[in-house]
């Protein structure tokens, strides 16, 4: 099949982002399905590219990443424009709420404190609707989406100005075999600045 | 418009991704216009300190005038990703400059939102500098 | 088939699909195409990466598809483009492109995508307005999806608005009926 007839293609002609307007949109969806397809493939690149498993959860954790600090913007820009969280909860529990509904349609189940360390957080899904509809291995699915989610949420932390040791782990129950944990470590900067305004 | 003012948008890595002049300085009335250009960019820069100090204190993403140099304001404000706009001008205009930060994240969440645009790479785009032209003499 | 296709197809989305945000689904397939263009710097195997993508992709979508819109057979060529359009696209991508521009002998036809969730947001670079098929990938996904069902067509967009165009157009083309014995699938 030939290629275009090259037809000139006009710079005034292409669609100019900057007249989008951003509010539109929300109502917009595609099937899990289609996305599932485009995950896995996602993720079977990022196999491809990877020099082991370390080096492919390092991008699939790229790949969510980009995703989260564009989400960030948008979903900010929407829900509550000119504001900005400056307490490592509220962070969280922005993460938890807003962010996880957007990007899964529902909150995460959990959100608590780790037990051991007090820099420790955990965000956890029962079963993040993406895991159950890619087509490879359980396991890997679940390491997979997990690196990708995780990216996400870096992405946030970063972006709030909370930077943190983001990683993700399989906390799979009888009950919920495809749990998901994404355990973030803070930089110690994030909390004695946490504590000084507290106190204030 | 007869004050002058320089606009700078600073990466998460405190690397400028875009700037902007406006104001007779910026033409080069009075000559000297290089020299005016580095001190612009060495006030902006110790202005980045008090930016890092005040943003804890408000939930604000603008934090109106953080600082002053000679006849010089520094107002600023703080995108939800972390990305900061810094503006020298030399006459207060509050509400103007909140008007300008708002119009101008909206252009740049336009944006970054395009797969192409690299988080944290200057912003090269020609009708980005348009706009934001456009949206400094409605507002300053 | 009793049903038309478009209603089926809407049928389908409305009752039997899950879905997620098409931002997400946007903004990851960005996310994708900045990698590869990372990876290759080479608009031309951007393109032909993308479409491998969406081969995978097919020959594996096929059965979802089959399995949620209950088609057995498509009659002609002609039901097999009504199907593509009204149910395929449908029920995955939520859209309905429109069948158009049918050669004289009914092997070649073209989707128009009026609406695209894959390229929302994005304003192609200057120097890939000539070279990037952006939304290649769906390209790919009929070759695969159709090779599956016997099948074999050569897919490609002639236009898309992002490039400045008036529409957004791929060309489909029956290259011949396979035997049953089908390949399992590229790599």
């Amino acid at each position: 099949m030939s290629q275009s007839t090259a037809r000139p293609s006009s710079s005034l002609r292409r669609p100019a982002i900057l007249e989008r307007n951003l509010s539109k949109g929300r109502s917009n969806e595609v099937s899990v399905a289609a996305y599932a397809f485009l995950f896995a493939e996602m993720l079977s690149y990022a196999t491809k590219k990877s020099s082991g498993i370390q080096d492919m959860e390092k991008k699939l954790s790229d790949f969510g990443y980009r995703v989260g600090i564009r989400f960030l913007e948008l979903i900010v820009f929407r829900e509550r424009p000119g504001r900005r969280d400056t307490r490592l909860l509220n962070v969280l529990s922005f993460i938890h709420s807003t962010i996880w509904k957007t990007l899964f349609g529902k909150v995460a189940d959990a959100l608590e404190k780790g037990t051991e360390n007090e820099d420790e957080y955990m965000i956890s899904d029962n079963e993040p609707n993406i895991t159950k509809f890619i087509a490879v291995p359980r396991e890997m699915s679940q390491l997979s989406c997990g690196a990708f989610i995780g990216g996400v949420v870096e992405a946030v932390l970063d972006g709030c100005g909370f930077p943190a040791r983001v990683s993700a782990h399989s906390t799979a129950t009888d009950q919920f075999p495809l749990r998901t944990t994404i355990l973030m470590k803070f930089d110690k900067t994030v909390l004695q600045r946490d504590k000084t305004f507290e106190a204030r | 418009m007869a004050s002058n003012s320089y606009f700078v948008i600073i990466g998460t890595r405190d690397n400028p991704l875009y700037e902007a002049e406006w104001g007779p300085q910026a033409r080069g009335e009075g000559g000297k216009k290089e020299e005016h250009k580095h001190l612009n960019q060495f006030i902006v820069h110790a202005a980045l300190d008090v930016v890092d100090d005040l943003m804890w204190g408000t939930n604000s993403m603008y934090l109106k005038v953080v600082d002053k140099f000679n006849e010089w304001y520094i107002s600023a404000y703080i995108t939800a990703s972390g990305v900061r706009f810094m503006l020298l001008h030399d006459a207060a205009n509050t509400d103007g400059i909140r008007n300008f930060f708002q119009d101008t994240h909206e252009l740049y969440i336009k944006t970054l939102l395009n797969p192409f645009t690299e988080i944290n790479a200057p912003i090269t785009s020609a009708s980005f500098d348009t706009k934001v032209r456009a949206l400094a003499r409605k507002w300053l | 088939m009793l049903r038309q296709p478009r209603q089926t197809g809407d049928e389908i989305w409305k009752t039997k699909v899950d879905k997620i945000s098409a931002e997400l689904f946007t903004l990851t397939y960005g996310s994708v195409v900045a990698q590869l263009m990372k990876d290759h710097e080479n608009y031309i195997e951007v393109n032909k990466h993308l479409e491998k993508m969406g081969y995978n992709i097919g020959v594996r979508l096929i059965e979802d598809f089959l399995a949620k819109s209950g088609t057995t057979k498509c009659g002609d060529f002609r039901e097999t483009a009504d199907t593509i359009a009204k149910i395929g696209f449908k029920i995955f991508l939520g859209i309905s492109p429109t069948v158009t521009n049918w050669s004289a002998d009914s092997k070649e036809f073209s989707l128009v995508l009026e609406d695209n969730p894959l390229s929302d947001f994005v304003e192609l670079p200057e120097d890939a307005v000539t070279e990037l098929w952006y939304s290649n990938v769906l390209c790919g996904v009929l070759r695969g999806a159709l090779e599956m069902v016997h099948m074999q067509v050569e897919v490609a967009f002639v236009s898309d608005i992002l490039r400045g165009d008036d529409l957004t157009e791929m060309r489909v083309k029956l290259v011949k009926y396979l035997e049953e014995e089908v390949p399992a699938g590229e790599d």
